[in-house]
């Protein structure tokens, strides 16, 4: 061993060139069969928002929906129990959090998992397509499985110790022609005798899958928006990235809110029908600010994040959308795709009359004291100001809203 | 030739001398922040002890306080890590894991075969108290245990609670809950180590695994017996988890070691590296400097290094008196108004340590405050605010409105109106003085709440939760330990023309650091002027997390008890403008008041419907008829914490009872449940549970939210599907 040099500058070793600890065994020479493999998905950042896109995908290629485990919500004890120490550099809760998640997909003995699949995301099908400049991830998130995979191969290979492998397809969902060929390079060796034309039928078969789903919530969200109209009711729009959904990332603040009896929509699954566009944008189209209802150029010109896109335009839906008497911005703990956005949205939102409240900095725990009085305070206001806030935003509106229409 | 090696640290100074690598000499003191004194002490002993020769041998310093003491005794400095590890590599070839646990800081250090030799990862944490010596020693004494007893304590076999891995200040009050309920104390010292290693754990391995054989260092992993237990039982935990193996060379019970000359790895390894070094690096000239800098030296630092004082000159203070120092809290028109039998409105703000009444006239005019330490018990609180009331002579209460704490609990029982929550009760008081507020900022004695306000609406708020940094509390203990009133405080402040710059952060720390610039030579005023100067970096920044002020607004308004100290007022004026130049700031009139005026106001509000108050009446709120029970069936069961509540039962006409509780209560009578430390105890058990979750999913289910919808089926096989 060489003497220490006493430099006061200390080198730090990334760890390269590291010898394994112990000899990995082989991974299988053979994938099972599909009937039989069991394929693991952490439920993690853009999984929230093209989950049914992977089961309609799986399931073309023969693998059954019993055999496709997602990791269960994230939680500050699975991150203790599955992710310990193995954390990455990385101020991104919504990032590190996922080390628990395929901890766990690993450890799950019940239902052994044979393949690890995380898809790196770098492109959305988002509803704005084509309306926007691109529907980009964010990089962090988009290089999020690698990061964390890091953590399971530094010191030995966690997952040929397990029997796992692993596969993180880039995939652009955005550009629904590369989709098949990507994911066939990511998954032949995953999944016996694919074919890229299985793939290609597969890729078709995930996004009908995931089109019936939000379909469906965007019927839901018309349906809430009808029977606050025909009850002069407020709801509450929630602007947030899809993930806030899952309860240890969002720490459901909303289902908070909505225990005080206010319906809760989300930004991701606002309806886009062509009548409720046309009312809500058509003035903005006249006056040349707009070329359509899902423009959001007037406000976000470099429209190139999905998720921000859609935050965007969700405010600009709030502003405009009577009953929304209350928006709800959530947002993770140094998020640096949402910081430039917060004085845009909270402009939008404020300048129609509509509350404005935000939880920034979320993270791993949920501050339940400061969020009850938050809630509290929300509800306070709500019921102060709704009925106000409602007559103020139909008077200023258009005539004729297809919502209170159809009344009738 | 001896070489010496000198650990200068945050509570000890360590030292070994050493000729060829052997040990000649070696000891180590507490240093009670006197590092310079104890150092020159050491020095002088190892000269006549140790054989140290001035001109002759050499000297290494490491540690957090060698930076300045290095120089003034011509030795080289060496980083600790650096330092650490030089020691560890020699000695301990098969090691793959330290853990160094100091008074202030810890660190981690992983030594994994690479190209060369062994690479190294390093990692440190010093900026808080979470995971440190400091950590334990702090709880230990206000436990009154002993160190000597401390050492002895254990963790195998005892029960674990939880306490707050990640402050200090917090764990204290978690360790203190946890007493007070009957907890013995050797539990709470185990459940301290818990917290250490966990701590230390889950900061500082960051995707390395502590891998066999692991090195404990540092006094606490030397001292304390139960924290080399702890680390015991969760690294073979770990290791059995991760399918480590022990290499077959090492015996079992070496896979863990903690040398006994843990402390001394620092100064060993500055002897190494010396050892390495050219000759005429690092050699010992003796203790002249150092003597000089003891006696004269330091003294002529601390007047160069002061930051300014809070105020500039004369006109600086001038005008800030002119702006703030008028009378801050007109006192109410106390004592019985004119028109008494006229109509009041009430707002009552019960908080955790006090409650606080004012009463109002209808036209929103501040007639009297009340103030009441709170003894535990709601309905005792209640009952003294409403005698002292009436004492007063208001007859007749028009509207009654609750705030704070106890705002839920009490409302049925004493007849309220309205219930309101704090921000908004802060929100209403402010705009009601300053209609054009954009920004509350309120500072208690324990915690600090700031406000952002939009359309006249509270649109964010931040309460420090995690970390006790920027709170009151210290400003008070501090006044007291120099025996100047609180009122006084500023005025002593305003004395000082240079003080000592305070680390922002940690108010662990900021206590040891206090101790420190006194050593220094700083005075009482001065550092009482630190104090207040470093506190709007804490609130602003370290507790409420908010950079950008100018993104808040524009007016800001202060309040809660500690900006009823002017040297706090002036430091957050100039933080402020020094941020927001076009800022107007002002202080509450009624600073401590503040949440009562705003239930009050509210209150007014209430009225303006036309319906009648609610309000019990001070007959029937006097004699409120109540038991209390305290046993095993009260004891919450929600977390292991096991808060020994109070259930009190009040006789009320309309009350429900519970039929369904382990205590069970008849109808006519309401509940109130006290001595929890969290919103959690309010719910009595799994039963209460049931009860209002089964109301809870009556109204999801009228009040869709599309979350829900994701959660529930989006990761799941469509039905038609399947």
């Amino acid at each position: 061993m060489k003497a220490p040099s006493g430099s006061l500058r200390l080198r730090f070793s990334p760890g390269r060139g590291k010898a394994p600890e112990t000899i990995a065994p082989e991974p299988p020479a053979t994938a099972k069969p599909r009937g039989e493999l069991r394929v693991g998905i952490p439920r993690v950042l853009n999984l929230w928002s093209t989950h049914q896109f992977w089961i309609g995908f799986l399931n073309a290629l023969g693998i059954d929906g019993r055999h496709i485990e997602f990791s269960s919500d994230t939680s500050e004890e699975q991150a203790r129990e599955f992710g310990k120490g193995r954390g990455t550099v990385d101020c991104c809760y919504p990032v590190k959090c996922i080390s628990g998640h395929f901890g766990e997909l690993i450890a799950n003995r019940k239902r052994k998992i044979d393949l690890l699949f995380s898809p790196m995301v770098y492109s959305l099908p988002s509803y704005l397509n084509g309306h926007v400049a691109a529907s980009l991830t964010c990089p962090r998130v988009m290089a999020a499985p690698e990061n964390i995979k890091a953590g399971f191969l530094k010191e030995k290979d966690v997952f040929a110790e397990h029997g796992i492998r692993y596969a993180a397809p880039l995939v652009s969902l955005a550009d629904a022609p590369l989709v098949p060929k990507q994911l066939y390079e990511g998954l032949k060796d995953a999944i016996a005798g694919l074919t890229l034309g299985e793939t290609k039928q597969a890729t078709r078969a995930g996004f009908d899958a995931l089109e019936v789903f939000n379909r469906a919530a965007r019927a839901k969200s018309r349906a809430i928006l009808e029977q606050c109209a025909r009850e002069g009711r407020p709801a509450l729009l929630v602007v947030a990235r899809p993930y806030h959904m899952d309860p240890g990332i969002g720490h459901e603040i909303e289902t908070d809110l909505q225990a005080y009896g206010y319906p809760v929509l989300w930004a991701q699954y606002l309806p886009t029908d062509g009548d409720l566009l046309e009312w809500m944008f058509r003035p903005d189209i006249e006056a040349g600010h707009i070329r359509s209802g899902l423009d959001i150029a007037d406000v976000w010109p470099s429209s190139y994040s999905a998720n921000t896109n859609e935050i965007l335009w969700g405010a600009k839906f709030a502003a405009r959308m009577p009953w929304i008497a209350c928006v709800v911005r959530l947002s993770s703990y140094e998020c640096g795709m949402d910081q430039p956005t917060y004085s845009p949205v909270q402009q939008i939102v404020e300048r129609s009359g509509t509350l404005f409240f935000s939880f920034q900095d979320l993270d791993s725990t949920k501050p339940a004291g400061s969020v009850k009085i938050r809630v509290e305070t929300i509800a306070h206001y709500l019921q102060k100001y709704a009925a106000e806030i409602i007559a103020k935003k139909v008077a200023a509106g258009p005539e004729g809203c297809p919502l209170a229409a159809r009344r009738e | 030739m001896l070489i010496a090696g000198l650990d200068v640290g945050s509570t000890t100074v360590k030292a070994t001398v050493a000729r060829d690598g052997a040990v000649q000499w070696q000891d180590y003191q507490r240093h009670h922040t006197k590092q310079a004194e104890m150092v020159l002490a050491f020095l002088q002993r190892m000269q006549a002890e140790g054989g140290l020769t001035p001109g002759r041998d050499r000297i290494l310093l490491t540690g957090s306080g060698s930076g300045f003491i290095a120089p003034l005794v011509g030795g080289k400095f060496v980083q600790e890590v650096v330092a650490v590890a030089a020691a560890v590599e020699k000695l301990h070839p098969q090691v793959n894991f330290v853990s160094e646990i100091g008074g202030e800081d810890m660190k981690t250090l992983f030594f994994a075969p690479g190209g060369d030799g062994k690479s190294k990862q390093v990692y440190m944490q010093s900026a808080c108290s979470g995971g440190t010596g400091t950590f334990v020693e702090k709880t230990a004494r206000k436990l009154q245990i002993q160190t000597e007893r401390l050492a002895q304590m254990r963790y195998a076999g005892m029960t674990l609670h939880k306490i707050s891995s990640k402050c200090g200040i917090f764990a204290e009050s978690d360790a203190n809950t946890l007493v007070k309920s009957g907890v013995p104390v050797e539990e709470v010292i185990a459940s301290l180590y818990e917290a250490v290693v966990y701590q230390n754990l889950a900061t500082l391995t960051k995707g390395n695994t502590p891998k066999p054989q692991v090195l404990l260092l540092g006094g606490p992993n030397l001292f304390f017996k139960g924290l080399q237990e702890a680390w015991q039982h969760h690294l073979t935990k770990l290791w059995a988890e991760r399918r480590i193996a022990a290499p077959a060379s090492l015996p079992p019970e070496s896979l863990i070691l903690v040398p006994d000359e843990a402390l001394y790895y620092a100064c060993l390894g500055c002897i190494e590296i010396g050892s390495g070094e050219a000759p005429g690096v690092g050699v010992y000239p003796g203790t002249e400097k150092l003597k000089w800098w003891i006696e004269q030296g330091q003294w002529e630092q601390k007047a160069k290094e002061g930051a300014k004082g809070l105020i500039r000159n004369e006109t600086d203070l001038c005008e800030f008196v002119k702006a703030y120092g008028t009378d801050q809290c007109p006192a109410p028109r106390q004592g019985p108004n004119p028109a008494r039998e006229a109509p009041v409105l009430v707002g009552c703000d019960f908080g955790s340590t006090t409650a606080k009444a004012v009463v109002m006239c209808g036209e929103g005019e501040l007639l009297s405050s009340i103030y009441v330490p709170s003894n535990g018990n709601p309905i005792e609180d209640a009952k003294a605010l409403f005698r002292s009331i009436r004492e007063r002579g208001y007859q007749r209460i028009a509207g009654l409105a609750l705030t704070g704490y106890g705002k839920d609990l009490l409302r049925d029982i004493i007849g309220a109106d309205v219930a309101i929550v704090e921000t908004v009760a802060h929100a209403t008081a402010a705009l009601h003085y300053y209609p054009d507020a954009d920004v509350i900022c309120d500072v208690g004695g324990c915690d600090v709440k700031i406000m952002i306000l939009r359309q006249g609406t509270v649109s964010d708020f931040r309460l420090n939760s995690q970390c006790s940094s920027g709170n009151g509390a210290f400003l008070q203990g501090v006044a007291e330990r120099y025996s100047v009133p609180l009122e006084q405080y500023a005025e002593h402040a305003f004395q000082a023309r240079a003080i000592p710059s305070l680390a922002m952060g940690c108010g662990v720390f900021l206590q040891s650091d206090i101790v420190n610039q006194q050593r220094k030579g700083w005075s009482a005023d001065e550092i009482m002027a630190s104090l207040a100067a470093v506190l709007p970096l804490n609130v602003w920044v370290y507790a409420g997390q908010l950079q950008n002020l100018a993104a808040a607004g524009r007016k800001f308004v202060l309040q809660g008890g500690t900006h009823r100290n002017l040297a706090v007022v002036k430091a957050q004026v100039d933080f402020i403008r020094e941020k927001v130049p076009d800022a107007e700031i002002v202080v509450h009139p009624y600073s401590g008041e503040a949440g009562a005026i705003g239930a009050a106001l509210c209150a007014a509000d209430w009225l303006k419907q036309g319906a009648a108050s609610r309000f019990r009446g001070f007959e029937t709120i006097e004699s409120l008829a109540y038991t209390s029970t305290t046993n095993e069936h009260t004891t919450c069961k929600w977390c292991p914490v096991n808060c020994k509540r109070t259930f009190i039962d009040v006789r009320l006409a309309e009350g429900r009872g519970r039929a369904w509780s382990k205590v069970p209560l008849a109808t006519g009578w309401e509940r109130v449940i006290s001595g929890n430390s969290c919103p959690k105890g309010l719910l009595e058990d799994v039963n209460e549970m049931k009860v209002v979750k089964a109301k809870l999913e009556e109204v999801k289910d009228a009040h869709p939210n599309i979350a829900e919808l994701v959660r529930e089926s989006a990761f799941r096989q469509p039905k038609a599907a399947v």
